[in-house]
């Protein structure tokens, strides 16, 4: 044998090299049968959506299908109505364009499992953000304006809006003695006319800065009652917060607030009454040079807890 | 020759068919298949808890969708077991028994069950052949099965007349045939006196092959269930045991006009298999033959190939009705695939229906004498012959 040291080739050379193209196009149907018929029937017409359920293992299929391939029985007969809501059990963003598909890209394709059922099946889901989107997450069906007998009857998946979109405050098992906030608001004599009108308290000591002079104060001042109304964002929005039921709030006055003046309104809990799950919180009212404006105390029923 | 060697027996206990219909509409492909899958369980007293391997075929190109095996273990059963799938295409059918048979004669599996299946009105059988076509391999355009070649061939031969009738005569034995089988798709009810006026009137297809002539496309499902000889005698009191079988096929055109000289892969196939089993006047040797007739034109003329026939012998079996079901030499009593023709399921068809007259199952169309040897042959593009011999008796090792 010649063990002479072969040359290998190192580069491609492609010159002279033809490529032929070719093209595909087959044409094709596809018969849904008795099962998968009844199944497109029942959301084009109803706009619901069925399963079959093998009795043996007790296992749903959606879409349908009329044999279980592990227990091996005809489950043909089997409907079962299911809601029209799911969990996603895995996606996947389709950020390529090809012209076969359904909507225009980028879009999320996802499996959905529905409530009630065992398989999850494919579909389209809108209405959350790409990076949003996560396995486990709770959609609904969505249907088509106009039927298509498919599976396209069902438009889209979109997210469910699960309980409240905005955020409770404290519950009771969440507060502490000590836990303090507050509102700060500079009074002006546009709030004051308001608040007049509000209340009906048109006394010229709010009123009529002449008249303002001869009292004890010498020019206007503004409502009692205007400054302590500002606890209500601080129980209402903010400590508790959203959710909050006030019982009682007392106010014993201090100091006058005069126009211009800006009041900071503080709140902060003393005493929680584990019996009636409420809360006695003590108030403060304080002007811009840390006088005290008034004083008092609030009995407040805080938000359930949030599940 | 040199004589092959079996390591076991295998018998074909169990036979299944869908009903073949152009259009099966109430099923999609995995109901169509449990039709069958059940009727072959049934026939061979057994749950899919006795099956070891389920073998799955059918064209992939037909119906367009990948991988049809995974989806289709929701109706064939095959879930937790053994699989396997095959597209020879070819003739699909007939490898499916070829390897179902290997699977259980090399001991691998007791008892496997092979599918195969088709809906053609599902996608573009054509479509899918003449993308076959490709310069740089010589391969010319193609149509399948649709060719106008051999009707050419045989009225050049015989004469125009003589031609004409024995094609149109080959064409209602099948039909009388089919007549007598439930599945069968085309079921025309022609008489033999409609011959001339369907030669004249049934629309031209290519040349003198007619719209008449032509076998159908059709959906369907075919399962045969195939065990151990152990096996196979305690669950059948009369299985059909698989002698031998052989595969041949070659990579060519059917566009050799002219003095070329093709080699039939039919008849070399039936050459070396009768060489090997003693086979020396198939005629008398063997007592029917179900056979993959895609046109009666093809019928009438392979049956000169597979039976190694010379002149004009094949075309005088035609015309003293030697094919008829209670004929000298029945063909295809089934109806044959003029009758029916669900392409990955056809060619199993006829192993199966061969079966079935070995073991006594074919009801309606039962050939009226005992059956101990029954031929059976698979036709695929491109020249691809496969021919499987059963018999009555056990085969001796």
């Amino acid at each position: 044998m010649d063990h002479k040291k072969r040359e290998y080739t190192m580069t491609i050379d492609t010159k002279d090299c033809f490529t032929i193209e070719g093209k595909l196009a087959l044409p094709y149907q596809y018969f849904a049968g008795r099962t998968g018929s009844r199944f497109i029937t029942s959301l084009r017409d109803n706009k619901k959506i069925m399963g079959l359920e093998c009795k043996h293992c007790n296992k749903v299929f959606v879409p349908p299908r009329s044999t279980c391939e592990v227990c091996f029985e005809d489950i043909s007969e089997n409907w079962v109505d299911l809601p029209n809501t799911g969990i996603v059990t895995g996606f996947t963003i389709v950020r390529y364009e090809e012209p076969h598909q359904p909507v225009k890209p980028p879009y999320i394709t996802a499996l959905v499992k529905l409530d009630k059922a065992d398989t999850p099946f494919a579909h389209i889901v809108k209405g959350i953000p790409l990076s949003k989107m996560k396995t486990g997450l709770r959609v609904e069906a969505v249907f088509a304006k106009r039927t298509t007998a498919t599976i396209m009857d069902i438009d889209h998946f979109r997210p469910i809006k699960e309980g409240p979109s905005f955020k409770l405050g404290y519950s009771y098992d969440a507060l502490e003695v000590g836990m303090s906030d507050s509102f700060t608001k500079t009074i002006s004599e546009t709030d004051v006319y308001l608040f007049a009108g509000i209340s009906g308290d048109f006394n010229p000591m709010h009123m009529n800065e002449e008249f303002a002079k001869t009292t004890p104060m010498g020019t206007r001042i503004a409502h009692g009652a205007l400054p302590q109304c500002l606890i209500a964002p601080v129980l209402g929005m903010k400590l508790p917060g959203l959710g909050t039921i006030a019982l009682e709030v007392t106010t014993r006055f201090k100091a006058p607030t005069y126009f211009g003046d800006t009041i900071t309104a503080t709140g902060e809990v003393v005493e929680k009454l584990p019996e009636r799950r409420w809360v006695r919180m003590a108030l403060t009212f304080t002007n811009q040079k840390n006088e005290l404006v008034a004083e008092g105390s609030a009995l407040v029923l805080p938000p359930p807890s949030m599940p | 020759m040199k004589k092959m060697k079996k390591n076991r027996n295998v018998g074909i206990i169990g036979v299944g068919q869908s009903v073949f219909s152009s259009h099966r509409e109430e099923v999609n492909q995995p109901e169509m298949i449990h039709e069958a899958v059940v009727e072959a369980l049934d026939q061979a007293g057994m749950t899919m808890e006795d099956i070891d391997c389920v073998v799955h075929g059918n064209m992939e190109l037909f119906e367009m969708v990948h991988q049809p095996d995974l989806w289709h273990t929701i109706g064939t059963g095959a879930f937790g077991r053994e699989s396997l799938r095959i597209t020879t295409g070819g003739t699909t059918g007939a490898t499916l028994v070829c390897a179902a048979d290997a699977l259980v004669a090399s001991g691998l599996h007791e008892v496997v069950m092979a599918i195969g299946f088709e809906k053609l009105q599902e996608g573009h059988t054509t479509g899918g052949i003449t993308n076959m076509a490709d310069p740089l391999w010589t391969r010319k355009l193609q149509t399948g099965a649709l060719t106008g070649m051999t009707a050419t061939q045989v009225i050049d031969e015989f004469g125009e007349e003589r031609a004409k009738k024995a094609s149109m005569l080959y064409r209602i034995f099948m039909d009388k045939h089919a007549m007598k089988n439930d599945k069968a798709h085309r079921r025309l009810g022609l008489e033999f006196d409609q011959a001339d006026d369907l030669a004249k009137k049934s629309p031209a297809l290519v040349g003198e092959l007619r719209m008449i002539h032509m076998c159908s496309q059709s959906d369907g499902t075919c399962v045969m269930i195939f065990a151990s000889e152990e096996k196979a005698r305690l669950h059948c009191k009369q299985p059909a045991w698989i002698k031998d079988h052989i595969s041949v096929h070659r990579e060519e055109n059917f566009t050799i006009f002219g003095d070329a000289l093709v080699v039939s892969t039919h008849r070399y196939a039936a050459k070396k298999l009768f060489a090997r089993n003693d086979i020396t006047d198939p005629r008398k040797q063997i007592d029917m033959m179900e056979m993959y007739d895609p046109s009666s034109w093809w019928g009438l003329d392979w049956i000169r190939e597979f039976l190694m026939l010379e002149g004009d012998a094949h075309i005088r079996m035609v015309e003293e009705g030697d094919i008829a079901i209670d004929g000298a030499f029945p063909i295809n009593p089934s109806g044959g695939v003029t009758a029916s023709n669900p392409i990955g399921a056809t060619a199993m068809v006829r192993v199966a229906e061969a079966a079935m007259q070995i073991m006594g199952t074919a009801g309606d169309h039962q050939v009226p004498k005992q059956v101990n040897t029954a031929l059976a042959s698979g036709f695929g593009g491109t020249m691809w012959t496969v021919l499987t011999l059963l018999t009555r008796e056990a085969p001796e090792l």
